[in-house]
């Protein structure tokens, strides 16, 4: 997995590349919880060439969205594959997490 | 007796109860002395009374004769002397004169003459001296104004021929005065000597010398004395209005019935002591004596107002009742502070009673030094509380203890269900239920199964004789043998034999158990098994039709230790259910005692052939739940169903197979997702499928990797077994030798369509495994934890 990070001004885009599972969930918890540690709570996860997320990937996101909401924050996802986006709407994230299809429209909620 | 005491008063303090009703007895028993003397007293004083009365009308009595006496006897005595030719009337008329003069009594005196007798030229003559004013005057009474003649002083003698009292008459003419007249006749010899009455002499008495005489007499304070004449004249009366009166009008005039026979009584000339009215205007009681003055034919009586003879008396009693009921006050409190002091200990009582009552076994009697009831009481109250305290004690420590033993039971029993295995996790061509549902809460029944191998199932039921801990605990003996005999190749009844051979070793209950035992080759479909003395089992075929495995292969175990068995095989068909059972079904009762019996078990089990092994114990025993209604439950009721399904896994040739085995480090993750990765590849699996694949035992084996082993260090292999049915079913088998884990019996919460606040971090997991397979199975053999995962393709 490779994690790449982009500041804009009205926000932090981190992008996911590759599976994101049990091995390597830890740096993505590092590297988002810095990030809202240092209160850059304004954060845009771009999942589109993030082709595999086991449940130790999805409890990193869930804390982190549970983090931000706390600090009032934003904490937006964009750009699922269908098989995430699957395994997203079994774990009943479709309801909590806001989801955009691409990046531009995700943008514009910042 | 039982005293009674009436409602209002059962409120009150015993004191005051007993003293008011001792009171009320003592009051009682006064009012009754009380009325006797009363009437007694009554009695003495009226006698007393009567006699003194008595007395005092005879000696007044006596003074009126003795006074009369002369008044009588002179006149008499001087008409007398007139028989005698010498003695002439002027001798008489002197003589009269004389004896008025000198006598008080005598107011007056005449000698009255027949016509013409004294002088033959006088009419009238009647010579009368009275005195009047202590001056003594002389006259002629008769002339033509006062004819004599007609008057009863005269006349009447001269009638009757004898003396005669008058009745009392104010002589108007005559002596100007109320007076009563003794007039005694003359008789004379005539010049033809014949004796004719020539006229009489009279004597005249004023009432007013009776009157003085009688006003002497007093009675009490207001007793008086009066006479009355032979016609009831009143002579003399204390009021001088009465005098003259007629006693009998007055009486008849406003008095009571007494007075008037009283007073009749009195003119007849009777005497007596009687009760009558007061003669005055007042019509108080009163009490009369009277007796007649014999001379006169008058009456006199002695009259006092009954009041003044009791009334000392009344007095007397008022006073004493005064006196009585301010004792009896005084007696009540007395009696009522005694007796408040006497219960006060018995109140003390009660109150310490009361605490011991409310459990307070140190409750403090009250102390008492006397030896009276009471401290008896207390002694014995005493006694009573050490030997409730030592009671209880004694009754906790029992209750204790049979709680211990009760809760020991219990744990007992949870230690027995506990001990059934539960997890009926079979290849998916064979289903397997069991249940146990006692009689008691340890009962003698079981079940058990578990692998000898992955393909090799032994399955066993037994009935120990006897219910209840012992039968139990024979119960785990037998089965702790049969686990620890039986192992992978030995025949079936050398198990058995050798398991009875313990058994009945040291077996000094002579308790013996009945038991089937058969093991099961999963991949064959065939039973070895041997049949101690236990009921035969159910086979169920597919189409419907129930019979029995009729065969025994030696006696219940735990018999005779030199009991030998044999064994039987048996070739499951598909879809054949085997259905063990111990007699409790079919010696079940109902309410008229009628067995379950095995014809009708056959019957349930026929309708039931098509159903899981699960549902086929279930339905049955909801069945003979609803038979046995109303009863207890005599024996414990145990049921084991084995269904062979079909052969398609246990084909080996339709499958294709991938064996992979991984180290319990993180890093073997990679190792998976390679392997996967041309798994998905050879067999042609579809993206979403190899996704949920990766999903799902990167889960499973990220939990065997943190929680299985509490030595991180050691190695140990993580065995995955990957197998494709001819039908596309994906059945991946994983195996490790970590601590007993059963994912299905893991606690996931449910909270995945809830909002963000709500949801926690972790349990996704073991919810993608159940949500992504199709069928997940577990199974601990032989210290492995063994999960099978089925996913249609």
């Amino acid at each position: 997995m490779e994690l790449s990070e982009q500041k804009t001004p009205q926000c932090t885009i981190i992008g996911i590349e590759g599976r994101l599972d049990t091995t390597n969930y830890n740096i993505l918890e590092k590297k988002l919880m810095e990030l809202i540690d240092a209160r850059n709570d304004r954060i845009l996860v771009e999942c589109s060439k993030m082709d595999y997320v086991s449940s130790s990937g999805l409890r990193i996101l869930l804390m982190a969205l549970k983090k931000v909401t706390l600090s009032k924050g934003k904490f937006v996802l964009c750009g699922l594959q269908e098989n995430i986006r699957e395994i997203f709407e079994i774990s009943g994230f479709t309801n909590i997490f806001e989801i955009y299809p691409g990046r531009e429209e995700a943008l514009k909620v910042f | 007796m039982r005293l009674k005491f009436p409602k209002f008063l059962r409120c009150w303090g015993l004191a005051f109860r007993y003293s008011l009703f001792f009171l009320s007895a003592i009051v009682i028993i006064f009012l009754i002395a009380f009325f006797y003397s009363y009437v007694y007293s009554i009695k003495l004083l009226v006698e007393g009374a009567k006699k003194d009365a008595d007395i005092l009308t005879r000696e007044t009595i006596v003074r009126f004769e003795n006074t009369l006496q002369p008044v009588e006897l002179i006149p008499q005595t001087l008409v007398n002397s007139l028989e005698n030719p010498n003695v002439s009337y002027n001798d008489v008329i002197r003589i009269a004169r004389d004896f008025v003069l000198r006598n008080e009594v005598v107011f007056g005196s005449a000698l009255a003459f027949e016509p013409y007798v004294f002088d033959k030229d006088l009419y009238w003559y009647a010579p009368y001296t009275f005195e009047t004013k202590n001056r003594t005057i002389q006259k002629n009474l008769g002339n033509p104004s006062y004819d004599y003649f007609s008057k009863d002083w005269y006349r009447l003698p001269k009638l009757l021929g004898k003396p005669v009292w008058s009745e009392p008459y104010f002589d108007k003419g005559g002596g100007d005065t109320l007076m009563c007249t003794y007039s005694v006749p003359i008789y004379r010899p005539g010049a033809d000597s014949k004796t004719r009455f020539v006229g009489v002499l009279t004597m005249d008495i004023s009432l007013e010398a009776f009157q003085k005489m009688v006003d002497g007499i007093k009675v009490y304070k207001s007793g008086y004395g009066f006479l009355i004449s032979h016609e009831g004249a009143i002579l003399t009366f204390p009021k001088p209005g009465f005098v003259n009166k007629n006693i009998l009008e007055l009486a008849e005039k406003g008095k009571g019935e007494e007075t008037i026979s009283a007073v009749r009584a009195m003119m007849d000339g009777q005497s007596g002591f009687t009760s009558m009215d007061g003669l005055d205007a007042k019509r108080n009681a009163s009490f009369i004596c009277y007796a007649p003055v014999s001379s006169t034919g008058w009456s006199f009586g002695v009259l006092f107002p009954a009041e003044e003879l009791l009334g000392d008396l009344i007095q007397f009693l008022k006073d004493l009742l005064w006196i009585f009921a301010i004792s009896i006050l005084a007696l009540l409190i007395t009696t009522v502070l005694i007796t408040r002091r006497l219960t006060k200990p018995i109140s003390r009582l009660v109150e310490a009673t009361r605490k011991i009552g409310q459990g307070d076994f140190n409750a403090t009697l009250p102390v008492r030094r006397s030896r009276d009831e009471i401290a008896q009481l207390t002694k014995a109250f005493s006694v009573m509380q050490d030997e409730l305290r030592n009671y209880i004690q004694n009754l906790q420590e029992t209750t204790s203890a049979k709680e211990k033993i009760e809760s020991e039971l219990n744990v007992a029993h949870s230690i027995q269900m506990g001990m059934l295995p539960r997890g009926f996790s079979t290849p998916a061509n064979w289903d397997l239920f069991a249940t146990v549902d006692p009689a008691k809460a340890v009962g003698g029944d079981l079940y058990d199964f578990f692998y000898l191998d992955p393909d090799h199932l032994c399955i066993a039921i037994g009935d120990v004789a006897g219910k209840g801990v012992p039968a139990s605990l024979f119960m785990m003996v037998t089965r702790t043998l049969l686990r620890a005999k039986l192992i992978a190749n030995k025949p079936i009844h050398e198990v058995m034999q050798s398991i009875n051979q313990e058994l009945s070793l040291d077996n000094p209950n002579q308790m013996f158990v009945t038991f089937f035992a058969g093991i099961v080759n999963l991949k064959e479909g065939s039973m070895e098994f041997c049949n101690a003395g236990h009921n035969y089992p159910y086979i169920i075929s597919s189409d419907g039709e129930v019979r029995q495995l009729k065969v025994r292969n030696g006696l219940p175990l735990g018999i005779f230790d030199t009991g030998s068995y044999s064994s039987g095989t048996f070739h499951f068909q598909p879809r054949e259910i085997l259905v063990l059972s111990t007699d409790g079904i079919t010696e079940a009762l109902n309410q008229s005692n009628d067995f379950f019996g095995e014809a009708q078990l056959a019957e349930s089990l026929a309708a039931l052939a098509d159903k899981s092994s699960k549902e086929l114990t279930e339905t049955l025993i909801y069945q003979l739940k609803r038979f046995s209604t109303g009863t207890e439950q005599a024996d414990d009721i145990t049921i084991l169903a084995l269904q062979y399904k079909d052969q398609t896994v246990s084909n080996p040739d339709a499958m294709e197979t991938m064996e992979l085995t991984l180290l319990n480090q993180l890093t073997e993750l990679d190792k998976l997702v390679t392997e996967l990765e041309k798994l998905a590849g050879s067999w042609n699996l579809p993206d979403k499928t190899v996704m949920e694949l990766n999903l799902v035992l990167e889960e499973l084996f990220t939990n065997i990797v943190f929680y299985a082993f509490d030595d991180k260090k050691e190695e140990h292999p993580i065995r995955l077994t990957f197998t494709l049915s001819a039908s596309r079913q994906l059945i991946i088998r994983l195996s490790d030798d970590g601590k007993p884990f059963n994912l299905l019996e893991a606690k996931v919460r449910d909270e995945f369509d809830k909002p963000l606040e709500e949801r926690h971090i972790g349990g996704l997991g073991i919810h993608f495994v159940r949500e992504m397979m199709d069928q997940v199975e577990y199974q601990r053999i032989e210290g492995q934890n063994i999960v099978t995962l089925y996913k249609n393709l």
